[in-house]
């Protein structure tokens, strides 16, 4: 019996793609989270409201994801966060609508948000960070600097 | 060996930064299917907590669910074990053997009397007086009711511990029971499956740590953030059941269009876990998405149900409205009347007889 006798046909999501519930022409899972990114942008346009959904947690075929990637495009900016692995957030061409990828440091997914902001929250420094940082960079001058030395160790 | 310091501390002596810590939180509060946002929130709550003591028992077993746990993607195991927990006691992980680590486990429950959390995963065989199941020289039924005494919570880990599991399964010949129906008096929280999906494992512990309380339980003691939805509600191919299309053998046109498998046996209607949305592997697939309905593994007696290939609208599935809760409420009435030995022994011959009565 050769391999091709066997009676099996690889699959690829093209075939997922047959949802019934087709609305204009759009999978309903991806027209609901359309919906919802619209409402969330209004909101953010019009008093600063960010938002974000989880993605890993909607019920979605590979056709499904697939097809919301093509919808929303690629936009200007792709940032990249080393911290406990890669993550990667990018906007996409719906301004204000970042899709980021989190994973871990052996490159397995870990998160997967759609995030309505101006800029992703974990992007932007930490206040006590930045109050740290300054101490810290305040101490290096010191070190570097003979006067402040001196006054340091006469006191 | 009192993990003194916070969870806080401990990843800044780690070196990991603040967005390191808020990330990890993040892919944290979505495993548990929280809102995203809770992440920024969750990482400065767990940053103050203390790291628990945490003590590992395993008893009649196969060790599948701890593979599931120590295979979690998010959090890892190793994050879980230097960062967040303070694991002092676990026979399959530790290097010590023998007395050195009986003395580990007798060591770590003195010294966090009161405030360790203890998993336990496998079902308590109490036949032939424990001895289907003995380390140490003592019974597992013996072990779990000493290490009970000191615990703040029990996570019984997998669907044996959980529910009796296989070995609980018709006719039990090591008549084993759940953790619930041997520790009464302590707060319990059921993470079942077989095996669980190891995220919800770790999803769970993480949530006590960084809440202190026990999560909001089904009636099954199940945490709802994970078992709150049934399968069947959050299955990508649920449109298809909607819409009336169905498989009818596994290599048909429906199956290798992706339809509903409920006229194969799914039994993700009446099975509340998170395989739909959190899946397996690191979120890489789950049984229906690999073509394979639903076993019903996470709910009680799931062996003794009937066939996995039978569809549920047959009615050959559950026993025709049998509570599975009732060998069990049988047996905490036993053993609360009659004492802990003698419970035992009523509580397995109540379950015989119901057995009999079935087939009669």
């Amino acid at each position: 019996m050769r391999l091709s006798d066997i009676a099996i046909r690889i699959e690829d999501s093209v075939a997922l793609a047959t949802a019934p519930e087709r609305l204009g022409g759009l999978g309903g899972g991806v027209a609901a989270i359309l919906t919802e990114v619209a409402a969330a942008l209004e909101g953010l346009a019009a008093n600063g409201e960010t938002a974000l959904i989880d993605l890993r947690s909607l019920p979605m075929s590979p056709a499904d994801r697939e097809e919301l990637l093509a919808v929303l495009g690629q936009g200007e900016v792709t940032a990249t966060l080393d911290a406990q692995g890669v993550s990667t957030l990018r906007e996409t061409a719906v301004a204000g609508l970042w899709w980021t990828l989190h994973r871990d440091q052996t490159g397995n997914v870990t998160a997967e948000l759609l995030e309505v902001a101006w800029v992703p929250q974990i992007l932007a420094a930490h206040p006590q960070d930045v109050a740290l940082a300054a101490a810290e960079l305040r101490r290096r001058i010191g070190a570097r600097d003979p006067a402040a030395q001196a006054v340091a160790g006469s006191t | 060996m009192k993990p003194a310091d916070t969870v806080g501390e401990t990843l800044r002596r780690h070196g990991v930064s603040r967005r390191g810590f808020v990330k990890f939180c993040t892919a944290t509060v979505t495993a548990m299917a929280l809102p995203p946002w809770l992440g920024a929130a969750m990482a400065a709550q767990l940053s103050g907590a203390p790291r628990p003591s945490v003590v590992y028992l395993s008893f009649q077993e196969c060790t599948g669910c701890f593979e599931s746990f120590i295979r979690s993607f998010s959090p890892t195991i190793e994050s879980l074990i230097f960062d967040v927990i303070s694991l002092d006691y676990d026979d399959t992980l530790m290097a010590a053997a023998g007395d050195a680590a009986e003395s580990a486990l007798s060591t770590a429950m003195k010294a966090h009397f009161g405030d360790y959390v203890l998993i336990v995963d496998g079902s308590i065989p109490t036949g032939a007086s424990g001895a289907c199941c003995t380390a140490g020289g003592r019974s597992a039924e013996a072990t779990l009711r000493e290490a009970a005494k000191g615990a703040r919570v029990i996570l019984a880990v997998g669907t044996c511990s959980s529910f009796g599991g296989i070995p609980f399964a018709d006719p039990n010949p090591t008549n084993a029971w759940p953790v619930s129906a041997i520790v009464g008096d302590k707060p319990i929280i059921n993470v079942s499956g077989c095996p669980p999906i190891p995220e919800v494992i770790t999803g769970t512990l993480l949530q006590f740590v960084t809440t202190g309380r026990i999560p909001d339980l089904d009636e099954h003691l199940r945490p709802k953030a994970f078992f709150g939805n049934s399968i069947h509600d959050r299955c990508y191919r649920r449109p298809f059941f909607d819409a009336g299309k169905f498989a009818k053998t596994f290599d048909d046109e429906g199956a290798r269009n992706g339809w509903c498998l409920y006229e194969l046996g799914c039994k993700g209607p009446t099975t509340y876990n998170a395989c739909a949305t959190l899946k397996w592997n690191g979120g890489t697939s789950f049984p229906i998405e690999s073509g394979h309905g639903c076993l019903g593994c996470s709910e009680p007696e799931f062996w003794d149900k009937g066939s996995f290939y039978e569809a549920q609208s047959t009615a050959k599935w559950g026993r025709a409205g049998e509570s599975s809760r009732k060998p069990l409420a049988e047996f905490a009435g036993a053993a609360i009347a009659a004492g802990a030995v003698l419970g035992v022994a009523s509580a397995g011959a109540g379950r015989l007889r119901q057995h009999k009565l079935e087939k009669e």
